[in-house]
């Protein structure tokens, strides 16, 4: 008995001819130096105060057994994305082969409908001044490098990466080195509860530490005063 | 155990909260205008509220566009090759427009020609389609399906059961001396607050028996000053005691009738804005 795998219209899981590109993300590999954070950076002049990909940690144990939890994120290109869904005039949209989702700048009305979609905080609302480019008060997110990826180059993040954590790579081809790890390890994503089929896949990311505490009324220790210096800083 | 994140900026700001207020009012004074044909005691408030809830639109419509960083681009809604019908926002820039012109019919109608057949015919047509601002703008949110409160199919409903109060509380207001429309007004106050105040407690109901995410929204709006704005402004003061006040044998008196309807319209722009507000908060800490 067999049944084919069921998948919306809109996802390229196994479908012939179509490439799906994944990243790869060994958390027992990152040693958060935030290179992809710079590399990222430096790529596309993104500016102060909102980010492409980041890398947030959580510290436990009690001194002197203490241990931090590094949590590279980004946009997780999801197979079936919900800011996709949500932008009243298409301006994000999922490109077919690959299934990179961008964004149009120049139809993007930046009614935020996709900021408040998306599940992971992946996007973000580019400032009215830049110093190197006109594309300023629309939304913007990581790309996955798709100007690199065309032209056989992986992702700025993954180029830097000094621990090789980040690998990138097409999962509807068995022989990538992104299809070996999942098949080989165990891998988590981010809320996989909200049916969005990232494609940033985790290795050895604790679901401890890629959630909320259920513990809600004891106070967690956010790092309150570097928030704050940022709210400061940008007058938010 | 300490965490580090970066900060994380809500997507949508206070100003959605005062456009949901504005056309929550917008659709109840179009209930109204439409009621007026079937209640007498409303017939005077007929114009009044067609040309008020007129002007809040386009209130309403001007801080929507200024809401957008790219305002003028609105007109990209408008464009059927760009409109993405999977989103409520296109959905809702239609029910927008179609309502524009209804009303705008409406007047002229009523107004101009005098047309008694075709006005009662084009007050029920702009009042369904009132009836959707308030459900597209509650979906707005519904369809979130990560953000605790705002994922729940009765936003739509609050939504509207808010516009019926809110427009039904500037009507009272409106009329201030008319005791037979004050009468009428009550009891649409009465019931649309009573449903506000059942769909506010089923809300918090399931809020606090959800998930981190949902205990984490439930402590906010209960705590601080969100639960200040949340539970004493817009539970309590502003639901709760008009349904008391209104139900109780002064309730007919018209000083009770339009301090409910003051009560009423605050509560309804606390409820509005944390309901907006704090299901964001907590995704920022994600
Ligand atoms: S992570 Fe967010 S922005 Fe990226 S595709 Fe998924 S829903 Fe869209
Ligand atoms: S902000 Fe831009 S990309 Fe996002 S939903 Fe609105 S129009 Fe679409």
């Amino acid at each position: 008995m067999s049944e084919e795998l069921r998948v919306s219209s809109i996802e390229t899981r196994g479908v012939p001819g179509k490439r799906r590109y994944a990243m790869v993300i060994d958390t027992r590999r990152c040693i958060g130096c935030m290179a992809c954070q710079v590399a990222c950076k430096a790529e596309y002049d993104t500016p102060l105060g909102v980010n492409r990909t980041w890398v947030p940690y959580k510290v436990t144990g009690k001194y002197p057994n203490v241990k931090k939890h590094f949590l590279p994120r980004l946009c997780n290109h999801c197979d079936d994305p919900p800011c996709v869904r949500n932008c009243p005039v298409e301006a994000t949209f999922k490109v077919d082969d690959g299934g990179f989702v961008l964004q149009r700048y120049e139809r993007c009305i930046g009614c935020r409908s996709c900021m408040a979609a998306c599940p992971y905080n992946a996007r973000f609302m580019l400032p009215s001044h830049r110093t190197y480019t006109p594309i300023t008060n629309v939304v913007d997110k990581c790309t996955f490098c798709f100007h690199r990826v065309t032209q056989n180059l992986v992702p700025a993040c993954v180029q830097t990466c000094v621990g090789r954590a980040r690998v990138f790579g097409d999962l509807n081809d068995p022989n990538s080195e992104v299809s070996y790890l999942v098949a080989h390890n165990p891998t988590q994503v981010l809320r996989p509860e909200q049916g969005t089929k990232p494609h940033v896949f985790y290795i050895g990311a604790d679901r401890n530490h890629t959630e909320y505490g259920r513990d809600v009324y004891r106070r967690i220790e956010v790092m309150e005063s570097e928030r704050a210096a940022w709210k400061k800083h940008f007058d938010l | 155990m300490g965490e580090y994140l970066v900060f994380h900026d809500v997507a949508w700001h206070a100003t959605y909260a005062i456009y949901f207020f504005v056309i929550g009012i917008v659709a109840g004074l179009s209930f109204l205008s439409y009621a007026s044909w079937h209640l007498p005691a409303l017939r005077p408030l007929r114009e009044k509220s067609a040309y008020v809830s007129f002007a809040l639109l386009v209130v309403g419509g001007l801080l929507l566009i200024a809401d957008l960083s790219q305002p003028m681009r609105f007109l990209n809604m408008l464009n059927p090759a760009y409109l993405n019908f999977s989103s409520p926002l296109a959905w809702g820039a239609l029910n927008l427009v179609a309502y524009g012109i209804a009303s705008v019919l409406y007047l002229l109608m009523m107004l101009w020609k005098k047309d008694e057949k075709n006005g009662k015919m084009l007050a029920l047509v702009t009042a369904l389609l009132a009836l959707g601002l308030p459900i597209y703008t509650g979906f707005d949110l519904t369809v979130h399906q990560h953000r605790p409160v705002w994922n729940t199919p009765v936003i739509p409903l609050l939504f509207v059961a808010l516009a019926f109060s809110t427009g039904s509380a500037v009507g009272a207001l409106m009329s201030a001396n008319n005791a037979e429309a004050q009468q009428v007004l009550r009891q649409f106050m009465l019931w649309s607050a009573g449903a506000v105040v059942v769909i506010l407690i089923a809300i918090m109901g399931t809020t606090s028996y959800g998930g981190s995410a949902e205990e984490l929204t439930f402590m906010l709006m209960t705590s601080g000053t969100m639960g200040l704005l949340f539970v004493g402004v817009g539970f309590l003061a502003g639901s709760l005691a008009p349904v008391v006040m209104l139900f109780a044998p002064t309730g007919k008196s018209i000083s009770v009738i339009l301090v409910s309807a003051l009560l009423i319209l605050l509560g309804s722009a606390a409820v509005r804005y944390v309901i907006l507000m704090a299901p964001q908060q907590v995704q920022t800490l994600f």
